[in-house]
């Protein structure tokens, strides 16, 4: 059996050598990445069946948790880290071609340091190392949105720098406290004594600890930064941020809130949180004329979703909150790829000068469309079932405070509806000249796009092949005492 | 306004956090995992100073992360500042000539003293990180007295790179030899010699070279920029 | 008095806690609010290192053999703080090259006037 610290050694040590390959061979920085990525796919698949029964503990340097740190590849984890590797892997081939000037060879590097970074933020079961590991997502970040080197690059990564590191420095006050209070930093040995305290004293490090993972996590109100950041970065860097970053560190909210803390007084407060989030979100994105900010905006939007799905708890809640997930991952993504060269043949970024793009770029504007579909939760898209079962579970709840938020959340859906059908129309339905030249995306391009696309419409019409990991993920993430038990024997 | 309210909401935050500072006592022993360290560190991990063997054994995960984080800010750091548009050669003033015989007398003894912290990681307080930073400001002496010398970057590069790999590659080694990342599979030796403590002082020299050559090259680039 | 006295250490941590996040939420410079940052930073290690401090406790190193093990620190708060120094540093680095980018770009370091991206 592989042991999971591959999927988190290898790509690193990976990163450090790109310097060493480009010594020798110019182009080895742009193919590095895929072959990583490439690895820790194959790897998680290959433990995704042996961790749906009992999550596989792997202790660091041979010492017995919780005097060391240990990792805790259980389905979650592996799922996430799946996700993680399935993404990376298709926005890396895509960017073989989209990186052509600047200095691609650190682009590549520190492309590969975020993802490795989000790896281990899910498969680790100690919180100092979550926050070492959630620093390295945030700085590589920070980084990369700078990379256009124009002027709203810089602008844009200065206020998520400094947004983010006030963030960070409330985490690290939060696991001081923690630290103080319980002696420990393993996440299991916390949850184990969590009630040896009065709630009162828990209760400022779990809201230090929320509202720092909550900066990278985007909720309102600590998502200023967002707008502006997905917008300016480059668009393969936008598709990971959009897709990977802010659902990472809502991961790490529910990990600290489910397993951790085991606090269900705050859930109603977190969904009533996630529906405002939902609403502000689709509101904003409604009236946008830049497309990158709008889809930036859609993402706030679907955040506030998951979120709520999440509150809601019981298992159906939970499992339709990581199917959300899964299905803003891979949509989102396909539409920043897509977006990504729709901009660069029209020049610029207002949705207006997109017209008539269905003709000239007809296979990119399909894929583009496919995913706009998928968002809003149009059969038979993946969509469509995961919002679906996210509305059951609110229903199943029976409690009105649910009944009425489900129900804002549907008019956000709405919303969504409204504006992703007006790109839709500018796309396919304006425009002047009858046969305009037709050029499409590189083929390197669309090869990725086309995978997404067959993901989602599969997936779509065949829930039940990922229904039966989601079912375990959901209960290892409620599941408190299961989870103290493996850890700790 | 402005600051009404940012003083309204620190008003807040502290004294939330000074009520569950309340609970949290000065100068009291309170925790256990610090306790077994203490008491079983020199005998598992073969390194005099507790707070190496945390770092680097116990904790070394999280100190891989680390080295990860500062290579990111050198690479992201040298990203940023590479595609600058106009740079105008400027007159640099040589130095007069006790400040330059100065500093070249000084740096080998600051590289010396940097090397030494690092090599005795394991038995005096020090370590990969201080040395590393100890050299770097060897470098950056070079660079403030002797205006027009430069460190190669192939060398820095090289070094950077280096040092991150042999750490990954220990931590892969420990896992082919005993089954765990990391794991301290040379012999522990005698405690408080030089040669003790298995894989550590191997890791610190590591670290030592790659965080003197990452600071060294973060104070180029920034030096390169005015 | 007293109280004052034992909790010296923390009342200076979150006063430099204080200090910082005043300085990141209201200054309008760039460099006054990265400086913050640094304080904040500085302010935070300060609180870490003072969790597992034992009154009258020496150093966690064996340097003789027969050394008494029972009033030494802890040695846990100082590896995190080891680690949390060097992420503040990295923090701090890019920080400060994003704002030479910016300076060379729109001429001056006021956070109000660099808002181009609007709403």
């Amino acid at each position: 059996m592989v042991n999971p610290v591959l999927l988190i050694a290898v790509p690193l040590g990976l990163a450090f050598a790109i310097p060493l390959f480009a010594l020798f061979w110019k182009d080895a920085a742009k193919y590095i990445p895929p072959a990583a990525l490439g690895f820790n796919l194959v790897v998680s698949l290959l433990l995704l069946p042996k961790v749906l029964e009992n999550p596989v503990i792997v202790s660091i340097s041979g010492w017995r948790p919780p005097f060391c740190i240990n990792l805790v590849a259980g389905p979650v984890g592996v799922l996430f880290s799946a996700i993680i590797a399935l993404i990376g892997l298709l926005v890396s081939i895509y960017a073989l071609d989209y990186i052509r000037e600047g200095a691609t060879e650190r682009y590549h590097i520190l492309y590969l340091l975020l993802l490795t970074g989000a790896t281990g933020v899910v498969l680790t079961g100690d919180i100092f190392n979550l926050f070492v590991f959630f620093e390295i997502l945030c700085i590589s970040s920070y980084a990369l949105v700078a990379y256009t080197a124009d002027k709203a690059g810089f602008e844009s990564a200065i206020k998520y720098l400094i947004q983010g590191a006030v963030g960070s420095s409330l985490l690290l006050i939060g696991i001081g406290l923690l630290y103080g209070l319980f002696g420990t930093l393993n996440m299991a040995d916390i949850a184990q004594n969590i009630k040896s305290v009065s709630p009162i004293s828990v209760f400022v490090p779990m809201a230090l600890i929320v509202t720092g993972l909550g900066v990278e996590a985007a909720i309102f109100p600590l998502n200023a930064w967002l707008p502006d950041a997905h917008s300016s970065a480059p668009s393969s860097i936008s598709a990971i941020l959009s897709g990977i970053a802010i659902e990472v560190g809502l991961y790490a909210v529910a990990r600290v809130i489910f397993t951790i803390f085991g606090a269900q007084s705050i859930l109603p407060f977190l969904a009533f949180l996630g529906i405002l989030t939902l609403l502000v979100g689709e509101m904003c994105a409604f009236s946008q004329n830049n497309i990158k900010r709008m889809l930036a905006y859609s993402s706030i939007g679907q955040i506030g979703l998951i979120l709520f799905a999440l509150a809601i708890a019981t298992s159906y809640g939970v499992t339709g909150g990581l199917f959300q997930l899964i299905s803003h991952t891979l949509a989102k993504a396909l539409l920043f790829l897509a977006v990504g060269y729709m901009i660069y043949r029209a020049g610029s970024l207002e949705i207006s000068a997109l017209e008539g793009m269905g003709k000239k770029m007809p296979l990119t504007c399909l894929a583009f469309a496919i995913g706009a579909f998928s968002l809003v939760g149009l059969p038979p898209f993946i969509g469509f079932p995961s919002k679906f079962l996210v509305v059951r579970a609110a229903l199943a709840t029976k409690e009105t405070i649910f009944i009425v938020l489900i129900g804002l959340a549907l008019l956000g859906t709405v919303i969504e509806g409204a504006y992703f059908f007006r790109v839709v129309q500018v796309l396919y339905f304006k425009g002047e000249k009858p046969n305009p030249p037709k050029k499409d995306a590189p083929v390197v391009a669309l090869v990725p796009m086309f995978i997404f696309v067959v993901l989602i419409v599969i997936i779509g019409i065949y829930p039940k092949l990922v229904t039966d990991v989601l079912n375990s993920a959901a209960s290892e993430l409620l599941n408190r005492l299961d989870y103290i038990r493996s850890v700790l024997g | 306004m402005r600051r009404a309210i940012s003083i309204f909401l620190l008003i807040i935050v502290t004294v939330g956090i000074s009520m569950s500072l309340a609970k949290i006592p000065f100068g009291v022993p309170k925790t256990k995992v610090g306790r077994h360290y203490i008491n079983e560190g020199v005998k598992e991990t073969g390194a005099t100073n507790i707070v190496t063997s945390v770092v680097v054994s116990y904790r070394g995960f999280d100190t891989l992360g680390e080295v990860t984080v500062l290579f990111i800010a050198a690479i992201g750091l040298g990203a940023i500042l590479s595609t600058v548009r106009n740079k105008t050669v400027k007159e640099i003033e040589p130095a007069s000539l006790v400040l330059y015989t100065g500093c070249r007398l000084l740096f080998p003894l600051i590289l010396i003293f940097g090397t030494y912290i690092f090599i005795h990681g394991h038995l005096t307080p020090g370590g990969g990180f201080q040395g590393g930073a100890i050299i770097a400001s060897g470098f950056l002496l070079i660079y403030l007295g002797c205006r027009e010398r430069r460190i190669s970057r192939i060398a820095s590069n090289l070094a950077e790179s280096l040092g991150g790999l042999i750490f990954v590659v220990i931590g892969l080694l420990g896992l082919v030899f005993g089954g765990y990342f990391l794991l301290n599979f040379l012999p522990k030796g005698t405690a408080n010699t030089l040669f003790s403590a298995g894989i550590i002082p191997i890791i610190y020299i590591a670290i030592g070279f790659k965080v003197g050559s990452e600071l060294a090259s973060i104070i180029d680039n920034l030096i390169e920029e005015s | 008095m007293s109280f004052l006295h034992s909790y010296a250490y923390y009342i200076g941590a979150f006063g430099l806690i204080f200090i910082g996040l005043y300085v990141i939420l209201t200054k309008h410079n760039l460099i006054k609010v990265i400086i913050g940052l640094g304080i904040l930073d500085t302010g935070v290690n300060l609180f870490l290192i003072s969790v597992g401090y034992i009154t009258k406790g020496t150093a966690p190193i064996f340097s003789r053999p027969g050394i008494d093990s029972e009033d030494m620190v802890d040695p846990v708060p100082q590896a995190l703080v080891l680690t949390a120094i060097v992420i503040g540093v990295a923090v701090l680095a890019l920080a400060l090259s994003l704002a030479i980018r910016l300076y060379q770009h729109y001429g001056t370091l006021n956070l109000r006037k660099i808002r181009e991206q609007r709403w």
